[in-house]
């Protein structure tokens, strides 16, 4: 009988259903899953440390220093932002158990109180974000905004060579599926403006023989990516299940 | 002058007599076993930890410096079968298999060593019965002949795991002291394997990481360096997996809360370190006190640590506890002087 814990349980209570005349209402998703770990998988630590701001993943002794001084963790109370223990899960190879916290390793404010902290010098901010990078990667956790707003940050950056803040906004609006009324929009462009916060881009400055350097910056970039996700592949197959 | 008495040819006695002799003592070295090296000898350690230093760079001289001197007479295969206190030192009767024979020395100097826990006797690990669970005494000869294969099928391992506290800190085995070599040894054991095979994993279950001083460099590097990994938790037991070729560790992962149970080619256990049989018998033999470990008590050991406080009575090595070989042999050289001095007055 394998020991197993209720608190890991999402109940999905239907509370009328009926297929096919017959009345299913109740708890339903309560078949208990096992919770002993059968496997270790160093997949995930492998791709980490082989990343540049992963690579410091393996000296962490699990001590708890950067959890305990945490902004996250401790002073916001998100008891589940752990970064000695997403550090743990990765490094061991629980992948499974670190799946759990894909939409939760995102919320890192990089404040980085753990880097100046941790007694082993583990970058544990770009650890943990190359953690959640990996999980991003294997389709375990959806783009996060942040993800979503680097992206159109790089795009908009790319174009023309220089920022392009307002385009920026529309694009990130449309990203998130968002829609900021015209008159807030204005109002606030305005006093952006007024107040030199907004910058204008392309409108005030042109980046001389951008069109080269964006080729050689595309391409690096594009290798970047195949480098990264050519990692993932799944490495061995499982041999007999049992690795 | 009567011969210095030097009980047991390990590092501790091989360091005691080769420092009397260099004191110009007549020397009288016994060992019970047919060679001279004690321990790293007998089960062939590999590298030492925390140098990774060959055994043989360190048991070589040693022994040489012993087995070149004309003051030391060397006596194997020869135990102390009785003991008797003189006025000045005492009188002892060596026994081999076909003799025996009585002698005057002036000082002892027991260096009796120790002996590594039994793992059968921890029988929930499996040794003895699944030719992959192996000590890792077994491990160190493996190295040194550079052959990291499982016995069942001598096919190279994918995962090795290594158990440390096996009859150590245990009171079901009656052993609670801690082994002190056990996670320096371990870890520089699976340094030595992702050195040689990085394709191999290695994985490291302890309860603590007891790499003292200055030894804790070696356990970083090996995380940094050579990705050895660490779970917190004390395996429970060792079973055969289904269809029978792989080890299955049961335990609980303490930093998850979750019971494991993983899959393993091959699993190293760490035994601890008990009181040699030499050191039993000469505990009896000297009538020295013993302390409730079973090992040789120094009567202050933080004042003079190789004194028995007996007259003409002085302990080297691994005798009075779990101990490096650097410690050995510091210690041999110290209960030289002291044994020197008394056999001088
Ligand atoms: S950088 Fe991130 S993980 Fe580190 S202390 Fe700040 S919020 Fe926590
Ligand atoms: S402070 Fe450093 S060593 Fe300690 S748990 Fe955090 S990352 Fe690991
Ligand atoms: S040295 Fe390590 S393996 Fe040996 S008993 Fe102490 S903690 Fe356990």
């Amino acid at each position: 009988m394998p020991i197993v814990e209720k608190s890991l349980v999402e109940v999905d209570r239907k509370e009328h259903l009926e297929v096919e005349g017959i009345d299913v209402s109740g708890d339903w998703n309560t078949f208990l899953r096992s919770r002993v770990q059968t496997d270790l998988d160093v997949r995930v630590v492998d791709w980490v440390k082989g990343q540049p701001q992963g690579e410091t993943i393996s000296r962490c002794w699990q001590c708890g220093t950067c959890t305990a001084g945490c902004c996250m963790h401790t002073d916001y109370g998100l008891t589940d932002f752990n970064p000695r223990y997403f550090i743990y899960l990765a490094q061991v190879g629980y992948e499974e158990e670190l799946r759990r916290y894909a939409s939760t390793i995102w919320r890192c404010v990089s404040c980085n109180k753990c880097v100046e902290r941790c007694p082993k010098g583990v970058k544990v901010e770009e650890v943990v974000h190359t953690i959640g990078t990996y999980l991003t990667l294997t389709g375990a956790a959806a783009e996060s905004p942040a993800d979503r707003f680097d992206r159109a940050y790089t795009e908009n950056l790319l174009a023309r060579g220089v920022l392009d803040e307002a385009a920026l906004f529309r694009t990130y609006e449309r990203l998130e599926g968002r829609k900021t009324p015209a008159k807030k929009l204005l109002s606030m462009g305005l006093s952006l403006l007024r107040t030199g916060r907004l910058h204008t881009g392309p409108l005030a400055h042109r980046t001389r023989g951008w069109r080269r350097m964006r080729t050689v910056l595309e391409a690096q970039l594009a290798e970047d990516e195949r480098r990264r996700k050519g990692a993932l592949a799944p490495a061995t197959p499982a041999a007999g299940g049992n690795r | 002058m009567n011969p210095v008495l030097v009980l047991g040819g390990g590092p501790a006695g091989l360091s005691a007599a080769a420092e009397l002799a260099a004191l110009g003592a007549p020397t009288l070295l016994v060992e019970r076993e047919s060679y001279l090296g004690g321990n790293p000898q007998r089960w062939h350690y590999s590298l030492l930890a925390p140098d990774l230093r060959p055994a043989q760079e360190v048991m070589g001289p040693l022994l040489s410096r012993v087995e070149n001197h004309p003051s030391i007479e060397r006596r194997l295969s020869t135990s102390v079968v009785r003991a008797e206190l003189r006025p000045k030192g005492y009188q002892v009767v060596l026994k081999t298999q076909d003799s025996t024979e009585t002698r005057d020395v002036s000082a002892v100097v027991l260096a009796t060593g120790f002996d590594h826990f039994d793992s059968r006797r921890k029988y929930e690990y499996g040794y003895g019965r699944y030719p992959d669970v192996l000590d890792f005494k077994e491990v160190e000869q493996m190295l040194h002949e550079d052959r990291v294969v499982r016995p069942s099928d001598g096919k190279p391992p994918r995962r090795i795991a290594w158990i440390l506290c096996v009859g150590s800190r245990d009171v079901q085995v009656g052993n609670p002291w801690c082994c002190r070599m056990g996670c320096v040894v371990s870890i520089k054991q699976a340094v030595e394997v992702r050195q040689r095979h990085p394709e191999i994993d290695a994985y490291v279950y302890y309860m603590d990481i007891r790499t003292y001083g200055l030894w804790e460099d070696l356990y970083w590097k090996s995380m940094q360096e050579y990705g050895v990994k660490f779970v917190r938790g004390r395996i429970g037991a060792v079973t055969l997996a289904e269809g029978g070729s792989r080890l299955i560790a049961t335990g609980e992962d303490t930093i998850l809360s979750r019971p494991t149970e993983v899959p393993f080619d091959m699993i190293v256990l760490a035994s601890g370190m008990e009181p040699g049989t030499g050191t039993k018998e000469a505990a009896t033999l000297f009538g020295v006190p013993v302390g409730p470990e079973g090992f040789l008590t120094p009567r202050v050991s933080d004042l003079n640590p190789v004194d028995s406080g007996l007259p003409g009575l002085f302990f080297a090595g691994a005798a009075t506890g779990p101990k490096a070989i650097p410690d050995a042999v510091t210690e041999g050289m110290g209960a030289a002087l002291r044994a020197f001095q008394y056999a001088r007055l």
